[in-house]
């Protein structure tokens, strides 16, 4: 049976089991003190989920991620990991609680963000060596071997400059990857590329959905989330609006800002 | 008077001496200048009221005065308050120093500030230490968006070092006018220093040009 389905339908007294991955508690965020992008949010996601999050421009699904990765802080709530706090609200502006933790989360961003002073070698190896303490020599074995994996093998000594960017995002998932991640965030890693150079992007993501990889995806191609995704994310106001299966939430959207959503997206398509 | 260019010949061996003079100051003030700027943009940003608002006084008085104004007071009235004796040398050196240190320092703080936020949570996302983060990743991008600017300066500081003449330093426009007036032939010799100067800041001012289109697409965008 499908692992996915299982999480779903799973009754609300099992929530505490599957809360063990990653679980946000009445999470509270506002920017500025007045702009709420997470209103009270509740979220679990089990460590074969991979979860995709949709909903309208501004709605906060970038800040979600952020978030989970210690870039911005959290007002109200609590975000647990492995059952052990990971992120908490007590001074009114908390990031990370557990660098531990933290070092964990691998995140992929839209504009890359690759070192541009540094080869491809160079972004890979820069990380584990040191945050992780790692020797060069096995830091750029592994680099290899995972640029390999990539089909960039050829690309050690590039530049940044000097690659396309379904080149450039390739190389920052392989980046993040460098430090083993259990959890990878991939907020809108297509949408800045060329529509041919999606493709080679999304195969790369599903090279780690088959390998098992958590992950939260923000996107905004329905195609690939319902490809992807063992559970979509629908939120909206600050708020998740309705959650289920790709099929579910794609197939049969039970809530009316859900249905209005998805008519305007896949009009658009 | 008849213009005749072929009596500059005999004087080249002393500009050129003079040329020597201005590019040494201009080199040694703008390598000290450029480590002086560098210091005072990092100090700029610390989180002292006190150490940022007097680099910023510093910076800005030094921007907002004239260069010859700096040179004279330094040169005349810095020894009077002090009560000690500078050399003529010392105290241009020093004066330039200062001036490229506060230009400088602007063109520092502007490139590190360019740095996009992006990066800064890159780091925060790989799990870099703020440390590790500003030796590996801030200050080499910084440093290279801060070369073109930097050149600028430079060329700059060695048009502006003409007024170290004032105060007596037998730089290239120094040595050029007292040869005119000695010989009563300034169309020959000032038009003469104006082209070394030329012929040296010109090809600066395209090496500019060059690592902007060059180096600087190529590892720092
Ligand atoms: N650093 C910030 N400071 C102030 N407001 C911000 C900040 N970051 C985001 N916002 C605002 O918060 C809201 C949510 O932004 P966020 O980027 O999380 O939305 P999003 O769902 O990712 O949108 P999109 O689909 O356009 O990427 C927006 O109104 C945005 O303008
Ligand atoms: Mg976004």
């Amino acid at each position: 049976m499908n692992t996915a389905e299982v999480v779903v339908n799973m009754p609300p007294a099992n929530a505490m089991e599957a809360g063990q991955f990653i679980q946000l508690d009445n999470v509270f965020k506002a920017y500025n003190n007045e702009l709420v992008v997470m209103d009270g949010m509740n979220l679990d996601m089990r460590a074969d989920d991979r979860l995709v999050i949709i909903g309208p421009s501004g709605s906060g699904k970038s800040s979600l991620l952020r978030v989970l990765m210690g870039l911005e802080g959290i007002q109200g709530g609590d975000i647990n990991f492995h059952g052990q706090p990971y992120i908490k609200s007590e001074n009114n502006d908390s990031k990370v609680v557990s660098d531990e933790l933290h070092s964990r989360v691998g995140m992929v961003f839209q504009h890359y963000t690759l070192f541009p002073h540094l080869t491809v070698m160079g972004n890979l190896i820069l990380a584990p060596m040191k945050v992780h303490g790692k020797d060069k020599q096995s830091c750029i074995a592994k680099g290899r071997e995972l640029l390999a994996r990539l089909g960039l093998e050829d690309k050690v000594d590039y530049y940044p400059s000097q690659l396309s960017g379904g080149q450039k995002q390739r190389v920052a998932i392989a980046r993040a990857l460098m430090l083993e991640p259990e959890l990878m965030l991939f907020d809108e890693v297509t949408s800045a590329l060329d529509p041919e150079m999606v493709t080679e992007v999304q195969n790369v993501m599903m090279q780690l959905a088959e390998q098992k990889m958590a992950m939260i995806i923000v996107t905004h191609d329905m195609h690939f989330a319902r490809e992807i995704a063992t559970r979509v994310v629908f939120c909206a106001g600050g708020k998740i609006v309705e959650q289920g299966t790709p099929d579910e939430v794609f197939g049969n959207p039970k809530e009316a800002r859900t249905r209005e959503f998805l008519d305007k997206v896949l009009h658009l398509n | 008077m008849e213009i005749d260019f072929s009596i500059i010949w005999p004087y080249m061996p002393v500009l050129m001496q003079g040329l020597w003079v201005t590019v040494a100051i201009t080199l040694g003030c703008a390598i000290a200048g450029s480590l002086l700027g560098f210091v005072v943009s990092l100090g700029r940003m610390v989180n002292n009221v006190l150490v940022s608002g007097a680099l910023k006084l510093y910076v800005e008085f030094f921007r907002g005065t004239p260069l010859l104004i700096q040179l004279f007071w330094i040169f005349f009235c810095f020894p009077v308050v002090l009560g000690i004796s500078i050399p003529p040398y010392v105290s241009v050196i020093i004066s330039l120093t200062l001036y490229m240190g506060a230009i400088t320092s602007e063109t520092f703080r502007g490139s590190l500030k360019s740095i996009e936020q992006e990066q800064h949570d890159a780091c925060t996302a790989l799990g870099l230490k703020h440390s590790t983060k500003v030796i590996y990743i801030i200050f080499p991008q910084a440093l290279l968006r801060a070369i073109p600017p930097l050149l600028s300066n430079i060329v700059s500081l060695f048009k502006e070092s003409a007024l170290i003449s004032s105060v007596g330093i037998a730089d290239l426009m120094f040595i050029g006018q007292n040869i005119s007036n000695s010989t009563a032939h300034p169309v020959e010799f000032l038009t003469t220093v104006a082209i070394i100067y030329f012929v040296v800041a010109f090809p600066l001012t395209r090496l500019v040009g060059y690592v902007e289109s060059r180096m600087l697409t190529r590892y720092a965008i």
